[in-house]
């Protein structure tokens, strides 16, 4: 018995309910507490019931960086630290720092930046780039270019305008859309895993703009 | 016989295809059931493998919530046809992609997976159930659900099945093919031998032989046993089969030979019951003889010595000297011949074995008394003195008939032989469980030479100078009779030192009180007459009282004469005896007082003496006058004689002699008329009946032995009749009784007197008895 104390301790209407049981009924509603018991426990992404956009797109920035591999060299030259930087006004507000606190990736803590100047963008491994950008997205992406910098935006045809992760909406469905070809040229590795997912995956550079 | 072949040939058999065919199944089942868990193992390694693909390949899709990816790759498990269903579920448990084979539960209850680890399975329906977690840098993202059917197990172990099966019936079938050989080898000759042994038990033909075989060694051995063993009962059997014939020769010889024996035995036994018939026939011949001769002897010598008696008693005229003198002869020549009969009679009845004795406890004391009262006269003749020393409770076991007979032989002996004024002693006591008596003499005493044959019969004392008298077989009858009582009768005797006859007989216990008393029997008379003894000598005054006591009186004693008269007037007896030569006072002067006052001159006196003067005291007034010594018959006779004379007259009726001797009928009526009775007479059974019928007679004197009919069939025929029942009946008869007669006797009559014994003074005593009794009954 896992921890049964605990157990019928959180569920008492569940008690109640055994004790209506019969015997052999008992070992299966026992062994649909302990799954239940075992999800909950694990299930540290599910405690929010309905998680609002941003959670989801938090919580997306910091899986994307799962699923890509940085160059060696790119990697050592931006020092100790995973930075997932901001560009722009933030929509995130507290949600960034709560779902990434404590987090590593590719084995160094990760940090939240907020920047303003898309110079400071060069440091960063993930950038997302605040709608409030959009006027100057070409620049922003030029300064990233070479720089080893994975650029995610909400902006509509951010992928198409040369962004490697653009989100998009599917109803509240939070999805993501990728321009491979961006991505490859800044020798970011994709993992063919997020590409599966990917609502959409672009293979030429730019087209058109 | 086939059953049996069969069944040891079918036992083998089975026991070969019975071990085989459970060792293959066992074996198949070991192999399947290991088959079947390993398959199971690498059919769950498996589906363990594809459930982690499934994971990893849903970590993106549960990552980035798409569900269509997941589901895309679920459908890569179309290619493995045991898979029914697979689920991703998001860590809430929440499902998040799903396929299905067999369209079973969308929501299956997921097993529980153990906390540190990834994986668990359940086993049931027919179906496995895999969670797999999902697993992303150490964290939980999501779970895989994998359902598969046990199709390929169960299918595998059908196969496998069919295979055991098939490889069984093939192993069973060369099992029986094999143990076929095994029979041949083992079976058959077992059955071989089974049908040798039944062919021995049944027919007894010891000539059989079993077949030998060379394996298996154990069966050559019981085959070669077996064999040897048949030859070797076939050997002893020959033998006892010869035994037996010769056995049976022998037999048979012995049975003829026995035969013969049996026929010689049976010749000689019957022999022997001829001899033994001639035997009873003499011994019966020897009884009729004795009990003729008592009979027929008695029966004249009782008219000798009844009528020289009532000769002697001159009544019928005085006799002059001469007269008085052969009288006396005829009477002792017929007493003594009397004498020798009745020994003689007695010896031959004790030699044949045909003395019966009745035996009784006898008071030694009393019969010692009875004993030296009635030799008493012989010996005051003699001045001898007789002495007793007995112990007043000593008894024997005896007939006191012939105890007394004993005693009364040997005294009388002993008072023969001893000179005037000898001792002459009985004594008896008490040694160890044995009462020794003795009779002893001072007299001369018997030579040792001849103490040994003075038991022989016919034997008389050579030496003694008194007048030899006696039959000479007293001493022989006397020995005997105390055999008969088993003692030994034996003498101490040395000449001039006296004479010891001693015997032993057992002792009775002794009975502390006497009871005596109750078994003598009393007359009928209401009160007991009461006489007074007047005698200043106290033993004759102590045996007068005891001869009067003993039949029935009652006395009173006077040693002081001059005491006499005032006795007999205080008392009134109703008779006296008077000595007559006392001190101070003579007898006839109590006579004379007596007589003379009137209180006392009714009462009849009876003088008893030695002064020989009848005459004398007739004239005084005597009733009677008895000179000593006295008999007892002699002094009841006076005293019953004086009493009817005073009680009242003599008896109107008559009494009925039935005698058929007439010599005897004749004495006996004699006898009665002297004593004043009327009497009538029958000669013969007929006759008697005829009178009592006719007129019922006083009593009845009656012989046994009569023509006609006998005294038994009278007895009988009265004593069955109310009007004679009650009639007085005394026999008188020279037979020798048996004892069943005996007690016949005693049964139905008053009293019962033997002509061989002096029965003349009983007899007339018991009548006057009877008589008077009846007579103031009557009155």
């Amino acid at each position: 018995m896992h921890r049964p104390n605990e157990t019928f301790g959180r569920q008492p209407n569940v008690q109640r309910h055994l004790c209506a049981r019969a015997r052999r009924g008992f070992l299966q509603f026992l062994t649909f507490i302990i799954a239940l018991v075992f999800f909950t426990a694990t299930g540290l992404l599910a405690q929010q019931a309905k998680p609002s956009e941003y959670q989801v797109k938090a919580a997306y920035l910091y899986n994307f960086g799962r699923f890509i591999k940085w160059p060696a060299g790119i990697a050592a030259s931006k020092g100790d630290s995973f930075p997932v930087c901001v560009l722009g006004r933030d929509p995130f507000g507290p949600i960034l720092d709560s779902t990434l606190a404590g987090e590593a990736l590719e084995g160094k803590p990760v940090v939240i930046r907020r920047i303003a100047k898309e110079q400071d963008a060069a440091d960063c491994r993930i950038l997302f780039v605040s709608s409030t950008e959009e006027h100057h997205l070409k620049e922003i992406l030029a300064a990233t270019d070479q720089a080893g910098v994975l650029t995610v935006s909400d902006i509509p045809g951010f992928s198409r305008r040369g962004g490697m992760i653009q989100f998009v909406m599917e109803g509240d469905r939070v999805r993501f859309e990728i321009n491979l070809a961006t991505a490859e040229s800044a020798k970011l590795v994709l993992s063919s895993e997020l590409l599966k997912v990917a609502a959409a995956v672009r293979r030429n550079a730019r087209s058109g703009d | 016989m086939f059953a049996q072949k069969h069944s040891i040939s079918r036992k083998l058999t089975w026991m070969n295809m019975l071990v085989s065919g459970a060792a293959l199944l066992l074996a198949c089942a070991a192999f399947i059931a290991f088959d079947m868990i390993t398959f199971r193992q690498a059919m769950l390694r498996n589906l363990s493998t594809q459930a982690q693909i499934i994971g990893a390949n849903s970590v993106s899709a549960l990552l980035f919530n798409d569900p269509q990816s997941a589901e895309k790759t679920l459908l890569a498990l179309k290619a493995a046809p045991n898979i029914l269903s697979a689920q991703v579920y998001l860590p809430d448990g929440r499902p998040f992609a799903s396929y299905s084979r067999d369209r079973g539960p969308h929501n299956p209850v997921l097993p529980p997976i153990p906390p540190g680890q990834t994986e668990t399975h359940r086993i049931e329906n027919g179906q496995i159930a895999l969670v797999r977690s999902i697993v992303l840098d150490g964290k939980p993202i999501g779970a895989v659900y994998i359902r598969s059917d046990l199709q390929e197990l169960q299918s595998r172990f059908q196969r496998y099945a069919a295979i055991a099966a098939i490889v069984l019936s093939a192993c069973l079938l060369a099992a029986l093919l094999i143990s076929s050989v095994f029979r041949r080898a083992v079976a058959e000759p077992i059955v071989d031998l089974s049908k040798i042994a039944k062919v021995v038990s049944q027919d007894k033909n010891y000539s059989v032989r079993a077949t030998p075989v060379r394996s298996p060694a154990e069966l050559a051995i019981l085959i070669d046993a077996f064999n040897e063993m048949l030859a070797q009962i076939q050997e002893s059997e020959g033998a006892l089969r010869m035994a037996r014939d010769e056995l049976e020769q022998r037999v048979r010889e012995r049975t003829a030979e026995l035969e013969t024996a049996k026929r010689e035995v049976e010749e000689f036994s019957r022999s022997i019951l001829l001899a033994k018939e001639e035997v009873e026939r003499g011994s019966r011949f020897k009884d009729q003889f004795l009990s003729t001769m008592s009979h027929e002897l008695r029966t004249p010598l009782n008219a000798v010595l009844g009528f020289s008696d009532l000769l002697a008693d001159e009544r019928y005229g005085p006799l002059n000297d001469r007269q008085q003198r052969y009288v006396a002869h005829i009477h002792t020549g017929g007493k003594h011949l009397l004498k020798l009969i009745s020994d003689i009679l007695d010896l031959s009845k004790i030699e044949a074995g045909r003395m019966e004795l009745a035996r009784e406890d006898v008071t030694v004391a009393s019969a010692f008394a009875e004993v030296i009262s009635a030799l008493y006269p012989l010996a005051e003749k003699k001045s001898q003195a007789l002495h007793q020393h007995a112990a007043p409770n000593l008894h024997v076991h005896a007939d006191a008939m012939r105890f007394k007979q004993v005693l009364m032989n040997l005294a009388g002996n002993a008072i023969k032989f001893t000179p005037e004024g000898g001792r002459i002693e009985l004594a008896a006591c008490q040694v160890d469980d044995q009462v020794r008596v003795e009779v002893r003499d001072n007299g001369p005493g018997i030579p040792a030479d001849q103490q040994q044959r003075i038991f022989e019969a016919f034997f008389r004392l050579t030496e003694t100078g008194s007048a030899t008298e006696g039959t000479g077989l007293g001493l022989a009858i006397t020995s005997r009779l105390v055999e008969l009582h088993g003692g030994k009768l034996e003498i101490e005797s040395r000449p001039g030192a006296g004479t010891c006859f001693y015997f032993s007989l057992p002792l009775v216990a002794i009975i502390p009180d006497e009871a005596a008393p109750a078994s003598i029997p009393m007359p009928r008379a209401p009160r007991a007459p009461r006489i007074l003894v007047v005698e200043d000598n106290p033993a004759t005054g102590q045996l007068i009282q005891s001869q009067l006591t003993s039949s029935g009186y009652e006395t009173l004693r006077c040693d002081k004469p001059e005491r006499a008269m005032e006795m007999a007037a205080e008392h009134q007896p109703d008779a006296i005896t008077l000595d007559l030569i006392m001190q101070p006072v003579h007898g006839l002067e109590v006579l004379l007082q007596l007589k003379n006052d009137p209180r006392t001159s009714m009462i009849p006196v009876i003088v008893v003496t030695i002064v020989d003067q009848p005459g004398v005291g007739t004239v005084l007034g005597a009733d009677e006058y008895l000179i000593k010594p006295v008999d007892k018959a002699t002094l009841l006779a006076a005293v019953e004689r004086c009493l009817r004379s005073r009680g009242g007259s003599a008896p109107a009726r008559t009494i009925l002699v039935v005698e058929d001797d007439v010599s005897t009928l004749e004495m006996i009526v004699e006898l009665l008329r002297v004593y004043g009775y009327a009497v009538s007479t029958a000669t013969d059974g007929a006759q008697a009946r005829a009178s009592v019928a006719q007129s019922l007679p006083e009593l009845v004197i009656l012989d046994l032995v009569l023509p006609k009919m006998s005294g038994f069939e009278l007895l009988a025929e009265w004593r069955s009749n109310p009007r004679t029942a009650d009639l007085s009946v005394f026999v008188l008869t020279s037979k020798d009784l048996t004892k069943e007669e005996e007690k016949y006797v005693h049964a139905h009559a008053e009293s019962l007197f033997r002509k061989q014994n002096s029965w003349r003074e009983p007899l007339i005593k018991q009548l006057e008895r009877v008589v008077t009794s009846t007579s103031l009954e009557n009155a």
